[in-house]
């Protein structure tokens, strides 16, 4: 019987660590997060989430997604809005942020899960990679530039324009510039597609 | 209680088949729970209601993981239910384990019932000419599991009565389970050569053998298969398409396929309480 004991104990203590380490929140403590107000001297940037791409490639997506609830009419699922910048925010932080405070739905990868060492965004507002199409999927771009990897690396500066971006042939219908030049779409999504 | 396993092996083979396809060709939960329904009622049938209990305890348990597993790895889905460490646990993740976890027990009875039903010998027979290696390959390795079960239980038995892990502490239990197992393993080596060398002496594999079978294709085997079919095409004429669960559950609509799917997922049940209340009618006759 000691062993017994000796085993249940063991299981008990790593019921008990797992338990510590697993955060639960309920919807509205997710959603309640502290947005910045803009003073005149403070640092801002500018971010918006638009999705037009798709409504120009409305047969390819995923039948289930056809509303209006999920793509807008006019493609826009964040206008232009600036927030404050905290010191050494990335692209991931600010979106997290600002879809966190307008309740949009976001699902993203953590960097220890992939071989790039950053952030995914999977989906925002249930629109997912492959959702429209086998080439679609989440693109941000800062100051009219496609940077060349992960959101949750690019440190931003102050006046920042940040736009994410749905496209639905791997960058080409949004103008993604160096495409052309580097003659290769693997790197334009950071991910292994050739 | 064989009444459908003694209809003619092409009638059972391409029953299984059917069956086992269906169940996994819908994620639709009114098909895979019909599905679920009639293999677990073949088996309750085949094997009685006291080893189906038993199995229920291994296979509830086994649900309850796959449904709590998904939503951990899948955060879309519209209804959030609360946030684990940031990432949302989702209603329609939860239902899509569920669903996942219904194909999955669903096609473990139907083949629980194939093993019960199909014998190694109905199984050569079919496939022996036409297949000669594979067959066999196949029809030793399907019957692996169930030949491993019987050698445990033998050698536990013969551990308990030298006397070894009689204790009825848990963990004395799980370390004689272990040493169990490492007997079994060994063993399971050894058959194999003995089988290899058992098959080699009686000249397996030379050429100008036949093997005697008892299998006819008698009138009620002709009904039976021209039942199966009819009723496989009439639910693949109205097959639902396109159920989704992320971001939310379609909504289930009634159609008619669920019905043939019913029809056809309970034959083998039918066939036994058919014959079950001949029998007993005849009985009382007596």
């Amino acid at each position: 019987m000691k062993k017994d004991l000796l085993v249940i104990s063991f299981i008990i203590l790593f019921v008990v660590v797992t338990f510590r380490g697993t955060k639960i929140q309920s919807v509205d403590e997710y959603y309640l997060t502290h947005i910045d107000d803009i003073m005149p001297n403070s640092k801002t940037v500018t971010l918006s989430i638009v999705c037009d791409t798709i409504l120009d490639n409305y047969d390819r997506l995923d039948p289930q997604l056809k509303s209006d609830k999920y793509v807008p009419s006019d493609g826009i699922i964040l206008p232009p809005t600036k927030y404050v910048l905290r010191e050494q925010d990335t692209v991931y932080n600010i979106l997290d942020r600002a879809v966190r405070h307008n309740k949009i739905q976001m699902e993203h990868q953590a960097p220890h899960l992939n071989s790039y060492g950053s952030v995914y965004i999977q989906g925002i507002n249930y629109l997912y990679e492959f959702s429209c199409g086998p080439l679609s999927g989440w693109m941000y771009r800062v100051n009219g530039i496609f940077p060349n990897y992960g959101c949750s690396k690019y440190e931003l500066k102050d006046g920042d324009v940040i736009e994410w971006l749905y496209t639905c042939d791997l960058g080409r219908d949004v103008d993604c510039q160096w495409l052309g030049i580097r003659e290769s779409t693997s790197i334009c999504l950071g991910g292994d597609f050739n | 209680m064989n009444a459908f396993s003694s209809y003619h092996p092409e009638v059972l083979m391409l029953y299984f088949v059917t069956v086992v396809t269906l169940s996994m060709l819908s994620m639709n939960p009114i098909f895979l729970a019909i599905a679920l329904f009639g293999a677990m009622c073949y088996f309750a049938s085949l094997e009685g209601i006291k080893k189906f209990l038993t199995s229920i305890c291994f296979y509830f348990p086994m649900f309850i993981l796959i449904a709590v597993t998904n939503p951990l790895f899948s955060h879309n889905g519209e209804t959030i239910l609360f946030f684990l460490n940031d990432n949302p646990v989702t209603f329609e993740a939860i239902i899509y384990g569920m669903a996942i976890a219904l194909l999955i027990i669903a096609v473990m009875y139907w083949f629980k019932c194939y093993n019960n039903v199909m014998t190694t010998d109905k199984f050569v027979y079919l496939f022996g000419r036409v297949i000669p290696k594979l067959s066999l390959i196949l029809s030793m390795a399907l019957r692996f599991t169930p030949l491993f079960k019987e050698q445990i239980k033998k050698i536990s038995k013969a551990q308990k009565t030298m006397g070894l892990y009689s204790s009825k502490s848990i963990s004395d239990k799980v370390m004689g389970g272990m040493r169990v197992f490492s007997a079994l393993l060994t063993w399971s080596l050894e058959n194999a050569i003995d089988t290899a060398d058992s098959m080699r002496a009686r000249g397996y594999g030379l050429p100008g053998r036949t093997s005697f079978s008892l299998f006819t294709f008698a009138k009620r085997d002709f009904i039976m298969l021209s039942g199966i079919i009819i009723t496989l095409i009439a639910v693949l004429i109205d097959i639902p398409k396109g159920f989704s669960y992320y971001p939310v559950i379609s909504a289930i609509d009634m159609r008619f396929s669920y019905f043939a799917l019913a029809v056809l997922m309970f034959i083998p049940f039918l066939t036994e309480v058919k014959e079950n209340l001949k029998w007993k009618y005849l009985i009382s006759k007596i």
